[in-house]
């Protein structure tokens, strides 16, 4: 009896320090994921045309047409490139997660399996301490294999990765230039005919058309933030597995864990930011 | 050379974009210095608006451009994915596999105590485990 308590005593000291913890790339990819799974600024390029219609001449709308089919058409194309991240980056945290390679519940249910059965001859105790054991040994085996499935997942995962966030910073980088468009399309016709309604007959129309220009100011310049959110956050992310990709060894050091902290705090705080914009 | 396209189709999206912000400052600057009628007026912003439409259009090919580049990179992104859920269903097996070990040795242990309704039970709960294994596999 004194054996299995010694053996129990060393596995539990085994269990608390040889557990890996990878709360911190669990949270980052977490955080990250959400931050890649949010399609609005996709959304808002491909409905482009609604927004900027009613501010058309005659004359631009065969252009302004032509140009929101092909918006249309590539936005599938653009929104698998946001799924294609988001499932990385999801799968990315279920390799870090604590439940993920955990086979103790079934190890649990083989205890109360023999222990529903005293006619086996064995007591309490002693399934009790086998069961025990037989967690401790096959944590120990699933974390070594979870560890080796997280590195070569970053390994392989980090080149590839890489170009596609630099290609969706890239796609922010269009769909602020075309917003911009927009804006200017807007923005500019309401200039431009505010100067010839200024006289006093006009005063209605002309203070409805600022009051107007107000308000859409406000609409772009929320938006104009949320591009410039999202691009912040890409790199963020590129930066984050970046570092796990350069500490693939080293993933429980402090100083790592530390960095990748503070990075998906930073996710964190740039997906707070985009929603309450 | 897709690259050098889509930086090419970059640069001159920007520079018809500049154009457009152009055209509209000496316009607005004509239009206070009433250098033109509210008519010419118009057909000039609908000119700049075009070439903002144009720069808008080769923005759609650019990021297309990005896109197809995509293609490789998002091969292997989802090949990298599928490894890991195997490792990750792998595991869920392993499970599986205990949970089937632990309801063997209650049905041996019925078997041996001679219940029939316990070895009925048994039988069902085993049944079970090897559904689930197989619905994973």
């Amino acid at each position: 009896m004194r054996i299995i308590q010694a053996v129990l005593a060393c596995t539990f000291i085994i269990l608390l320090s040889g557990c890996t913890n990878l709360k911190e790339v669990r949270d980052f990819a977490g955080q990250s994921a959400k931050l890649t799974g949010y399609t609005e600024l996709t959304t808002r390029f491909r409905d482009t045309y609604y927004r900027e219609q009613p501010y058309l001449s005659e004359e631009v709308h065969t252009f302004a047409q032509q140009n929101d089919a092909r918006r249309k058409a590539a936005y599938q194309d653009l929104l698998k490139v946001h799924q294609t991240i988001t499932l990385y980056l999801q799968t990315l945290a279920a390799l870090a997660g604590d439940n993920s390679f955990d086979i103790s519940s079934g190890v649990d249910a083989l205890s109360v399996g023999i222990s529903a059965h005293p006619d086996l001859g064995l007591e309490k105790h002693e399934v009790d301490a086998v069961s025990g054991l037989a967690k401790v040994i096959s944590r120990w085996a699933t974390s070594s294999y979870q560890q080796r499935a997280l590195r070569q997942f970053i390994k392989e995962g980090n080149e590839p990765l890489q170009t596609t966030l630099s290609g969706m910073e890239k796609l922010i980088d269009y769909y602020q230039q075309t917003h911009d468009n927009e804006w200017q399309t807007i923005k500019g016709l309401l200039e431009l005919e505010l100067s010839f309604n200024e006289q006093p007959e006009h005063r209605l129309l002309a203070t409805l058309a600022r009051a107007h220009a107000q308000a859409k100011a406000a609409e772009y310049e929320a938006a104009a933030k949320k591009y410039r959110e999202a691009r912040k956050g890409i790199q963020t992310i590129s930066q984050g597995h970046q570092l796990l990709a350069d500490n693939l060894g080293k993933l429980s050091r402090k100083n790592v864990k530390d960095s990748l902290r503070q990075l998906s705090k930073d996710v964190k705080s740039i997906n707070k930011h985009i929603e309450s914009l | 050379m897709a690259l050098a396209t889509q930086a090419q189709i970059e640069a001159i999206a920007i520079e018809l974009h500049k154009c457009a912000d152009v055209v509209h400052e000496r316009l607005m600057k004509s239009v206070k210095r009433r250098e033109v009628n509210h008519q010419e007026a118009q057909l000039i912003f609908q000119d700049e608006i075009i070439l903002r439409q144009k720069a808008n259009g080769l923005y759609i090919d650019a990021a297309n451009c990005v896109v197809a580049g995509f293609a490789e990179s998002q091969k292997r992104l989802l090949q990298t994915i599928s490894t890991a859920k195997q490792k990750l269903k792998t595991i869920k097996e392993l499970a599986a596999f205990i949970d089937l070990t632990a309801d063997l040795i209650v049905l041996a242990a019925a078997i041996n105590a001679a219940k029939p309704s316990a070895i009925l039970a048994a039988l069902n709960e085993v049944r079970k485990d090897c559904e689930s294994i197989k619905d994973i596999a």
